[in-house]
């Protein structure tokens, strides 16, 4: 497994699904990388050498926020709302969509696993 | 949809004004409105509005962070009370 920035990527992946196993770098970013490091997009992790994983290393510490310090930055400004007191950060807080979005079906992926209420058409009646 | 950048934020004038004239005379008294989509710009830090929610003010004190947000977004518009159930019924 080579290691990138502390993490390490899949081995037999090609570069860009590699890279992508990184927070912070997806496709898109990974084939921006590719190309700036003049790395071939069709080889494997595995074959790549010290000092290309050393160029990819060096060009995305220095152009991407990327794994931890990210995820800092995300959770200050969702911290940012909920100290100003305003809606997005209400919604953050009782982890409902902030944008808007229904909620009385769907938004599963915020609300988590349905809780199921036993009997509750019954006592609506 | 965002707004046009070329048209810049939108800010209330009539609360321009009323800002200019509390910097003039120093008074701090919470300014009513019912202008939820006016931008907060930083004039208006350290200033307190009563933003209307549609029923009643909420007061709201602007702080820096708080610049590029739209006053309603600090007056809640609904209030979430729970679910009714027997229990909660019955307790009241």
């Amino acid at each position: 497994m080579p290691r990138i920035l502390g993490v390490d990527i899949p081995n037999n992946k090609k570069v860009p699904y590699s890279l992508a196993a990184l927070y912070g770098v997806g496709l898109k970013r990974a084939g921006v990388v590719c190309k700036e490091c003049q790395i071939d997009p069709a080889k494997r992790a595995y074959q790549l050498s010290e000092e290309e994983l050393g160029r990819i290393a060096t060009y995305i510490e220095s152009n991407f926020v990327i794994e931890g310090n990210l995820r800092r930055e995300i959770q200050a400004n969702v911290a940012r709302f909920k100290e100003i007191g305003c809606w997005r950060g209400y919604r953050h807080a009782r982890s409902l969509p902030c944008r808007g979005q229904r909620t009385r079906t769907n938004s599963r992926t915020r609300k988590g696993k349905r809780k199921t209420v036993a009997n509750k058409k019954i006592l609506r009646k | 949809m965002s707004r046009s950048s070329r048209k810049g934020p939108y800010v209330d004038i009539k609360l321009l004004e009323k800002i200019e004239k509390q910097k003039e005379s120093g008074a701090r008294a919470p300014i009513k409105t019912w202008s939820r989509a006016c931008t907060v710009v930083p004039d208006f830090i350290g200033h307190t509005f009563s933003v209307h929610n549609g029923k009643t003010f909420i007061s709201v004190h602007i702080t820096d962070n708080m610049v590029g947000h739209k006053l309603g977004e600090f007056s809640v518009t609904r209030r979430f009370t729970g679910h009714g159930g027997t229990k909660k019924e019955e307790a009241k």
